[in-house]
């Protein structure tokens, strides 16, 4: 673990040793704890607290803490913030179900996501800002978040209580976007754009959202107000901010932002920034999903329920020994896909191959998979066939990567077999290592 | 919660691997896996490699089958097993004549018979038959991950002590600075010349100036070619070598006990060699070593 990230977690222990112990100390401590013996960060703090004479409980006391010091372990986290965007969302907890708020809190030291999980006790919006008790936080992608649970209380605040998180805007390259910055500056060109009307709790509001790209990848993007953006301009929009949208990353501004146009050579023409988007998985896991984004990975699994599947004709869902898990005994529809894991050497993913680019990998089509299975009386050799065909093959795939709890998965609308010249690329690298 | 991510499957030469004496182990309860940590800082827990099937065994019984395999490449060769909570990888395994080109996806592990003796292993997740150029193409891919190691850990090298933050600043990924960082701990110093021509040497296997014979699955049988008496030489010399040799025999060492033997020059033991390959008699499992085949 970097020395940064572990700065706050030793303040943590230094203060549940009410000081008795130096943080050069503690530090050590944690290094040794977490460096040479791999325990977990939130045993090695319990731990150390224990080994140095204090009360491992005191570790989770009250603690009013700055955004930047949230490390992702507190259970009694209390926190004074200005809330730079909230959104509701629907979810379904215990099958009943239950609105939930999300968004971004932020100080003057940084800003965080947050979820709120209960009924608002009045409503908030943006700009409002809040005082919070009892709220914990964990991490989602190694990346700290603010949880308001039931346990929690939320107060209104004077504005002023709360100063403003004035950074500086940061340039960014498109590829660099990650869930949660702000005050970001992005230089791109308009792939696609459409205008949408959306339900809000304000009632309806215009969305221009569509693709923008740069050179290093592409990224979607939810305009909250009509900057006249058309497909094909060259554009730099200052005061965005990023929040995940269906497990993607999404760059979104408002009126606050500024947009202003550039010449078109300032970035490559249209069509070859279409092309841009190649990235390493591991990419992909640190920015938490991506749009229309190239893969180019090695098929080393093939999962069950890939091949001739059965679908229930009311669900959708694959059906099982002729049996849909709700809607009991059906007659399933055929379909064809690939569920498979993606390996490129620095990471991996859950890659859903679709039936059209299903049928161009096997070289027929359903019907023909359908007559083959009826003939051999096995529905496993298309799967089988899959196999032989990709395992082990060096692909380059194209599609959407969202991100959840369950890690990265991959919706590809494009699978092809990588070429590469093998002995250009060796001399290449042998140049490279002779130097 | 944190995401679940899928441990990521190491495209890593035999001969690194191998040379791996440090394990990370996980507990099963709090999800953390296991790992290997090879001198170069990789922290593995499953590979992906391709190579060639020099031999699979079954331990077990045909109820009970635990096979053995032993894998190939450039540089060195791993070990594979595959028992009855692998079926799929058991069934392919036992249906596989070596020698042929296989993939092969597993857990590494580290067993430890005596306090003297350290044995890696790959437990085989998936098994497949592939081509000689999907061969090629992960020796680009392992040379390449290789080349990244040498270069973190020869950074590393250079700092007063080997800090995460200062690899990561470098560029690295954190995973990769994580375990270099406990590789510099643990191991003297790894020999990194000795890795830098590994490197090269395999590298050089993929181009077209090494003389590969070409792999024929089927050897020709039509017409019985004798084999001349030097080449016979050149068999019963290895069949007399091959005990204390299992894993393949150095060419080297072959050309001088049959130099010894016989009055021939080195072009003449090339020259034979080359027929024996192109016979099927002998193969080459890794770079300058010569196996026969029975």
């Amino acid at each position: 673990m970097k020395n940064e990230e572990l700065a706050p977690h030793i303040k943590d222990i230094t203060r549940a040793l009410n000081g008795k112990v130096s943080e050069e100390e503690v530090e050590r401590e944690l290094q040794q704890w977490i460096g040479s013996y791999g325990v977990n960060l939130a045993e090695a703090k319990r731990s150390i607290v224990k080994k140095l004479g204090g009360d491992p409980q005191s570790l989770f006391t009250r603690t009013e803490k700055k955004i930047e010091d949230i490390t992702g372990l507190e259970r009694n986290l209390e926190l004074k913030a200005r809330i730079l965007s909230i959104n509701e969302k629907d979810i379904e907890v215990d099958g009943e179900p239950k609105k939930i708020h999300y968004g971004i809190f932020g100080d003057d030291t940084g800003t965080i996501p947050f979820t709120i999980w209960e009924p608002l006790p009045e409503p908030l919006d943006k700009g409002d800002t809040v005082h919070v008790i009892n709220a914990y936080a964990n991490t989602w992608n190694d990346k700290p978040q603010v949880n308001v649970g039931s346990r929690a209380k939320m107060e209104m605040l004077d504005d002023d209580e709360v100063p403003e998180f004035k950074r500086e805007p940061q340039r960014c390259n498109i590829i660099d976007i990650r869930e949660g910055m702000s005050q970001l500056i992005v230089l791109g060109r308009v792939l696609s754009v459409e205008k949408k009307i959306v339900q809000t709790e304000n009632g309806e509001k215009e969305l221009f959202s569509g693709i923008l790209a740069d050179e290093t990848g592409k990224v979607q993007f939810s305009a909250w107000h009509d900057f006249e953006l058309k497909e094909d301009q060259v554009v730099e929009i200052e005061g965005g901010y990023v929040r995940s949208w269906r497990g993607i990353p999404q760059f979104s501004f408002d009126d606050n932002a500024q947009v202003k146009t550039f010449d078109d050579d300032e970035l490559p023409p249209k069509d070859v920034l279409e092309e841009s988007g190649m990235m390493t998985i591991s990419q992909l896991a640190r920015r938490g999903g991506a749009v229309d984004a190239i893969v180019d990975a090695v098929m080393i699994d093939i999962k069950n329920g890939s091949g001739l599947i059965f679908r229930c004709p009311d669900c959708n869902r694959v059906v099982q020994k002729s049996a849909c898990r709700i809607h009991g005994k059906v007659d399933g529809e055929p379909d064809l896909r690939v569920k498979g894991i993606l390996d490129d050497g620095t990471g991996a993913l859950t890659v859903i191959i679709s039936r059209e680019e299903t049928e161009e990998v096997l070289g027929y089509d359903l019907d023909e998979a359908m007559q083959l299975a009826r003939d051999r009386m096995d529905h496993g050799i298309i799967k089988d066939e899959l196999e032989d065909k990709l395992i082990a093959q060096p692909l380059r795939v194209k599609g959407n990567v969202t991100c959840d709890d369950y890690g990265l998965m991959l919706i590809a609308n494009q699978v092809r077999e990588k070429k590469v010249n093998m002995e250009e690329e060796a001399r290449k690298l042998l140049d490279e290592v002779r130097v | 919660m944190s995401m679940i991510q899928r441990e990521v499957a190491w495209r890593l030469f035999a001969k690194e691997f191998n040379q791996s004496t440090m394990e990370i182990s996980g507990n099963e309860n709090e999800r953390t896996p296991s790992y290997v940590v090879t001198p170069l800082g990789a922290m593995v827990n499953r590979v992906y490699m391709v190579g060639v099937l020099t031999e699979t065994e079954n331990l077990g019984t045909p109820e009970d089958p635990m096979w053995r395999a032993r894998v190939s490449d450039p540089t060195g060769t791993y070990f594979v097993t595959a028992g009855q909570y692998q079926p799929g990888a058991a069934t392919t395994i036992s249906s596989l004549e070596p020698p042929s080109f296989v993939a092969v996806v597993g857990k590494a592990s580290i067993y430890r018979p005596d306090d003297e003796t350290v044995l890696t292993s790959l437990r085989c997740e998936c098994v497949k038959e592939v081509s000689e150029e999907l061969r090629d193409y992960w020796i680009l891919e392992a040379s390449r991950s290789l080349k990244k190691r040498l270069e973190a850990m020869e950074e590393a090298q250079r700092m007063e002590e080997v800090s995460v933050e200062e690899l990561v600043k470098l560029g690295y990924d954190a995973d990769l600075a994580e375990g270099i960082k406990r590789a510099a701990l643990h191991y003297s110093s790894p020999s990194m010349d000795t890795y830098w021509s590994m490197l090269e040497d395999s590298l050089m296997y993929v181009l077209p100036e090494y003389e590969r014979t070409p792999v024929e699955k089927e050897p020709v049988e039509e017409e019985e070619v004798e084999e001349s008496d030097l080449e016979e030489l050149i068999l019963d010399v290895m069949q007399e070598m091959e005990d204390e040799h299992q894993n393949g025999i150095d060419y080297g060492d072959i050309m001088n006990e049959v130099m010894d033997r016989e009055n021939i020059s080195e072009s003449e033991f090339e020259e034979a060699v080359k027929n024996l390959r192109s016979l099927g008699h002998v193969y080459e499992p890794a770079l300058g070593s010569l196996k026969r085949i029975y």
